[in-house]
């Protein structure tokens, strides 16, 4: 085996870079090293990867994924204690569109929502989620950073910091379609960990999905030649720098991350495009179909799940995706069934391919939003903010299947028995990850921070 | 005894209760077998008298101590398991015990019964507050070596005299020579160049200054340095480098964060402040003083008063939580603890933060001096604005409205104010009698009907000179964020977990570990903050003076003597060269606490002049340099890569811009359509001057580390990660500069070799070498061909493989590192 400096000396041509890098990527000499290396987790992890599914504006429990049949005596007052004025309604509460029974377990589901029914026994509902506050801005900080006060790390930065990334030639943790409200871009931010931990973006609420990527990927003024020959000047000064300078551990880092650079322009634009796919496929994800809700269009959510997959597919560590119409003030019934309806046949699809690729055992789908809503008693009215009681839904990556986790009260407003908190949710994630969310911690001003600060248990009892 | 009592109104009340009796033997029996083993298992631990530390002040091993309960209140409140903080607690409900596991469902029911029933508890013993009263101890405290006052050393002796220039480089040489280890080399004029123009102003040498300074180090080196350093400290862009430093101590941001961005648009006034301060050589006490205190210091003159108003926005800049619930509360704690937190780091280099919630873990600082401190914040008043509901609910406040010379104009804005504010209050007050007099029923007459209709009237015509006061808006002269006196003292109590009160109010004091004598008490009519800004600074303080002099010394030596330079607490680093550390302090303050001075001798030095170069036997023994065997090689911060591409390109403005982009947009909400990217137009100013906004930060400065600017950031991150190569090698930024250098060595060169020439010179600060000339001509032949299917436009063609050379400097290491 040779140095790597050895190799620094000898080799010139593009060629070399490659199989240099490729020496790199496994180093484990003294020496620079990236931190973004794959990391051995704290214990044998059941999910190597995250497809965040982040419905912003807190989705209807009720009316998805928690059942509660109208047909009991409900008085209006036990809706949810902050729930008052016109949003009481009056007579039995709960759920104000059809749901039926799908797979082995016989799980729940909004009748909006067929073909995700058809993974039913690979889902396990969470139905006793609660988090701190009914405001969108705390509980979407809240959800992606574990606090709303101060600024923290994401969860993706966390994961990250804590395994690491398989693919050196993608960024590790991808937002697509960030959020630029509630927190922007503090919810896959680094705060105080190191920047290369924090996420990079694709596109933003508003914008196309069809026309987003990730910034400078693309050299659009030099032939691709030209720029590489461009790449083998700048290299060849920079090893004679190295070599004057003998021992330069963060020159020997340049010289590796801008091989990787370069590759990167051409490993990003190949995963991102979703032109590559069968025809069936994009039809299968709604890739294509012009429908829209609010300001989310079916094309769009299609395509952040077939990124998703690509992505997962190629080793990105941490994936968060965002459908963000679910703020159901008003029109409740319309748009949560057109809400459904969008998110079916992509998030099914996505299942259904990680299946085939055999990598649903070890990716982890999470499901929701920053917290629920009040369930309806009027199904012309519209709902209110809720942060007693919502739902979660989980599939993949060690979680058990078909199981349907905790419980609200009568009416769904509560949660009542085995409450998951977000930090709880965080712990859990972590955990299927190989993760202690105790021990996973970063010394900042004196102190050592975590995820879940001093709160999070794990919730066991879903764990395959 | 009143407890008893109660738990026996509440079992004879209660139909589920167990038919026993709170001294009843069987309830007794049940104590000991269900309870008490459950209690020794579980919570002993943290819990008792003979615990190794007890948690939340609670002991749990007696009947009145579990009675009494902890910092959060009684654990256990006989016949009510609603009230007891023990049940709420095994049942994970708020607090969350024992913290490892939950307790089984029928352990938590037993506990449940045994309250409802009286929790008879046979267990004698004082209560906690007798025991558990762990007091930090402060007298321990003061023997840790950053709260001993600074001491003048004496000059170490050194074996090779001839080596240090300043009494500096012979602590330095002290501790080499005990190890066995020789600096290494003087760096070579060329280096010391380009190395003090970064470090001095943030930008690379000229080519004039570079050829002038090859002309005066031929006739005396010495004095060409002394010269050369005198040059840049006297420049403004001096300023512009050093005041950054300071900006991410001080958590500088124009926009808040969090989950609602709302612009700050005079916050860009702090910036120019922090800048000229640096210019003008302002001495840190007296910056530190116009900073916490500035609109409490007598001002002679308009703009002296301005400046010092101004100033105060360091505390004003912080980002703040979006408030809970929309009442308010926890909104001014959270700002305090911002306040504090920027503060008490950024000047004293400590972490009293931590003692929010809880006496500090590692260092002397009790709760009470972080409550102590938040009182003295909590009766000012912070100016961050937030008009329209742009911080989400936080009370909306002014601005300090600056004084202008011209006379005229601030009376006719005060007049303005006045006649608004009479207003305002007469519609009050109209209002609040039309409400007394206001029928009940609808369609009843009221009860004093003339004066009903008159008031009426009256308020329609308020209504209406309001509407047209407004119109007439009289803008004030200029606005800047800060703080001011509140409208009365606020002492605050202790609150345990940072949630909830307890105790008295906390008078205010400053750190006790670090004060010297007794605690003065604060005037009773003022808040205290002059009286803070005095000690921070004061010659007793042993902090401030280390704390500042070991900030400037990491910008020059690439790390501070105590590394953590945010941290000199007991878990922070320890000074490598104590001596060293606090023979700077005490020079610092003895020369009048003047930063260009310190930097000017620090630079000066012998230690500062040293080489880059490698050495096999130094590295084997101190690969981190702790000893200073050499200068550290280091990547150039953000603003200064960008700024050498401009400069290289022949772009930069060196005009500082007239405010900020910021302000020509008002307080606005940065969300949907109004993105950051709306913020960050181009621009060839110095990259100190750009928007920075929370949370969107401007791209460049982001990708090369610039760190969130919610956070006091003493020492910034340097991170190597491909999307800085991809900036370099694709950003609209970088082709542009590019191309602009491409098109001056066209212009100002006229074959390709002296182009080469200037390329390198203007890029790097040096000649190429000869293989270097022949690489880039051979480069530019083959970038010439390979370009000619892009364009039949031959000039632009020519430009173009001219500019994709030019881009190749920037994109290699050396631009971006100084050694």
């Amino acid at each position: 085996m040779f140095s790597r400096r050895q190799v620094l000396k000898t080799v010139s041509s593009g060629f070399g870079y490659v199989a240099m890098a490729g020496l790199c990527a496994e180093q484990t000499r003294a020496g620079f090293s990236s931190p973004l290396l794959p990391k051995r987790p704290h214990f044998e992890p059941k999910a190597k990867r995250v497809i965040f599914m982040c419905m912003r504006g807190a989705p209807g429990q009720t009316d998805t994924f928690d059942y509660k049949p109208r047909d009991r005596k409900v008085i209006s007052s036990n809706i949810t204690p902050k729930s008052k004025g016109k949003y009481s309604g009056k007579g039995p509460a709960g759920s104000v569109v059809p749901f039926s029974q799908y797979g082995k377990s016989g799980l729940w589901i909004a009748d909006s929502m067929p073909n995700l029914g058809q993974h039913a026994d690979d889902l396990c509902l969470v139905n006793s989620m609660h988090t701190d506050l009914p405001n969108h801005p705390q509980s979407y900080l809240m959800l992606h950073t574990g606090d709303f006060r101060f600024a923290r790390p994401s969860v993706g930065a966390w994961t990250l910091y804590g395994l690491g990334t398989e693919n050196q030639n993608l960024p590790g943790f991808i937002s697509i379609n960030a959020e630029t409200r509630v927190g922007g871009a503090q919810n896959y931010g680094s705060a105080f960990l190191p920047a290369i931990y924090q996420g990079t973006p694709i596109g933003h609420v508003g914008a196309e999905m069809s026309e987003a990527g990730i910034r400078n990927v693309n050299c659009k003024h030099l032939p691709a030649n030209l720029q590489r020959r461009q790449i083998d000047l700048v290299q060849e000064t920079n090893r004679e720098l190295l070599e004057a300078s003998q021992v330069d551990t963060q020159l020997e880092g340049v010289i590796e991350s801008l091989e990787l650079g370069f590759r990167m322009q051409t490993s990003v634009s190949e995963v991102l495009d979703v032109s590559r796919e069968s025809e069936s496929t994009l039809e299968r994800y709604n890739v294509g179909k012009t429908k829209a809700v609010g300001r989310c269009r079916d094309d769009d959510f299609g395509r952040q799940c077939l990124m998703a997959r690509r992505l997962a597919e190629a080793g990105v560590r941490y994936i968060e995706v965002c459908h963000s119409n679910w703020d159901q003030h008003g029109n409740h019934v319309k748009e949560i069934t057109a809400n459904g309806q969008a998110i079916d046949k992509p998030i099914a699809a996505l299942i259904q391919d990680l299946k085939d690729r055999d990598m649903l055992k070890d990716t982890l789908i999470v499901w929701g939003g920053e917290f629920g809503r009040t369930p309806l008693s009027n199904e012309n009215g519209g709902s209110n903010h809720n942060n007693k009681g919502f739902s979660f839904f989980l599939c993949g990556g060690g979680v058990q299947g078909g199981l349907r986790y905790g419980s609200t009260n009568d009416t769904g407003a509560v949660a009542i028995e085995n409450k998951v908190h977000t930090h709880d949710l965080h712990a859990t994630m972590l955990h299927l990850l190989g993760l202690d969310h105790e021990k996973l911690t970063y010394r900042y001003a004196g102190r050592d921070f975590r995820l879940t600060d001093v709160y999070g248990h794990v919730v066991h009892d879903i764990i395959a | 005894m009143r407890v008893s009592r109660l738990a026996l109104t509440v079992w004879i009340l209660s139909p589920w209760c167990v038919s026993w009796a709170a001294d009843d033997p069987a309830a007794i029996e049940f104590f000991e077998n269900r309870i008490r083993p459950v209690l020794v298992e579980h919570c002993y631990k943290c819990h008792a008298a003979d615990a190794d530390k007890v948690r939340g002040k609670l002991l749990l091993d007696t009947r009145e101590a579990t009675r009494a309960g902890g910092e959060t209140g009684p654990a256990v409140v006989p016949g009510k398991p609603e009230k007891s903080l023990l049940l709420s607690a095994i049942k994970h409900e708020d607090l969350e015990m024992p913290p490892d596991r939950r307790l089984p469902k029928e352990v938590v029911a037993d506990f449940e019964k045994w309250i409802r029933a009286g929790a008879a508890d046979p267990r004698e013993g004082p209560a906690a507050a007798d025991v558990v009263h762990q007091e930090i101890d402060i007298e321990a405290g003061r023997k840790f070596w950053a709260f001993q006052p600074v001491v003048h050393p004496s000059v170490p002796n050194v074996r090779d005299k001839s080596w240090p220039r300043d009494e500096i480089d012979a602590f330095v040489l002290a501790r080499l020579e005990d190890a066995g280890l020789q600096p290494v080399a003087a760096a070579d004029t060329e280096t010391l160049l380009r190395r003090l123009c970064f470090d001095l102003t943030g930008l690379p040498p000229t080519v004039e200054q570079r050829a002038r300074f090859e002309r005066a180090t031929a006739a005396n080196v010495t004095s060409a340095v002394v010269d050369l350093v005198d040059e840049l400290l006297d420049s403004p862009a001096f300023g512009e480098r050093w005041g950054r430093h300071w900006l991410d101590v001080a958590r500088y941001g124009e926009s808040n964060g969090n989950s609602r961005n709302a612009t700050f648009p005079y916050a860009w006034r702090y910036r120019d402040y922090v800048i000229q301060a640096f210019n003008r050589d302002t001495p840190y006490d007296e910056f530190i003083q116009q900073q916490i205190a500035g609109d409490l210091l007598p001002a002679p003159s308009v703009d002296e008063r301005n400046r010092n108003l101004i100033a105060t926005g360091f505390l004003a800049l912080g980002s703040k939580p979006v408030i809970r619930g929309g009442n308010g509360k926890g909104f001014i704690p959270d700002v305090a603890a911002d306040q504090i937190e920027v503060t008490m780091r950024g000047i004293l280099g400590m972490t009293v933060f931590c003692a929010r919630c809880h006496d500090h873990k590692f260092d002397p600082i009790p709760t009470t001096d972080y409550y102590a401190l938040a009182g003295i914040f909590a009766s000012s008043q912070t100016l961050y604005g937030g008009s329209r509901g742009n911080m989400g609910g936080a009370p909306a406040t002014g601005f300090h409205v600056l004084a202008s010379r011209d006379a005229g104009e601030v009376k006719a804005y005060e007049d303005w104010k006045k006649r608004l504010a009479n207003l305002q209050k007469r519609q009050r007050e109209v209002g609040r009698e039309v409400k007394k007099l206001r029928p009940r029923k609808k369609g009843a007459a009221p009860k004093n009907p003339q004066k009903y209709d008159q008031l009426l009237a009256e308020q329609k015509e308020i209504a209406k000179e309001l509407k047209k006061l407004q119109q007439d808006r009289v803008e004030p002269p200029g606005q800047a964020m800060g703080i001011a006196e509140g409208d009365k003292v606020t002492e605050v109590p202790v609150y345990v977990r940072g949630e909830k009160a307890s105790g008295p109010p906390i008078p205010r004091h400053f750190l006790t570990v670090a004060y010297e004598g007794e605690m003065p008490s604060l005037p009773p009519d003022s808040s205290g903050r002059l009286e803070l800004a005095q000690w921070l600074t004061s010659p007793s303080n042993p902090l401030a003076a280390r704390v500042i002099v070991n900030r400037i010394w990491s910008h020059l030596f690439g790390e501070g003597l105590v590394r953590t330079v945010d941290n000199f607490g007991v878990n922070g680093d320890r000074p490598t060269h104590p001596e060293l550390l606090d023979y700077l302090a005490a020079e610092f303050v003895a020369n009048d606490w003047s930063m260009k001075r310190f930097i000017k001798r620090l630079v000066l030095t012998r230690t500062y002049q040293l080489s880059s170069a490698h050495q096999d036997k130094n590295y084997e023994a101190d690969p981190d340099n702790l000893l200073l065997w050499r200068h550290p090689r280091w990547r150039l911060e953000a603003e200064a890569i960008r700024d050498a591409i401009l400069t290289a390109s022949g772009q930069l403005d060196l005009t500082p811009p007239q405010g900020s982009v910021v302000e020509s947009r008002g307080e606005v909400l940065i969300q949907d359509k109004l993105t950051p990217d709306t913020f960050h137009q181009p621009s060839n100013h110095r990259s100190v001057y750009l928007p920075i906004l929370r949370n969107g930060l401007p791209e460049m400065l982001e990708v090369f580390d610039l760190g969130d600017p919610s956070l006091v950031v003493g020492k910034r991150d340097t991170t190597t990660v491909p999307s800085q190569d991809l900036y370099l090698m694709n950003s609209p930024f970088v082709i542009e500069q590019a191309q602009h250098f491409a098109r001056l060595l066209q212009a100002e060169a006229k074959d390709d070799g002296s182009r080469i020439e200037l390329a390198y010179l203007r890029a790097l600060g040096r000649q190429p070498t000869d293989p270097e000339r022949q690489r880039a001509a051979s480069f530019l032949a083959m970038s010439r061909e390979a370009l000619e299917k892009n364009t039949a436009d031959t000039d632009q063609r020519l430009t173009d493989a001219w500019a994709s050379l030019c881009q190749a400097l920037f994109v290699s290491a050396e631009f971006r590192y100084l050694r």
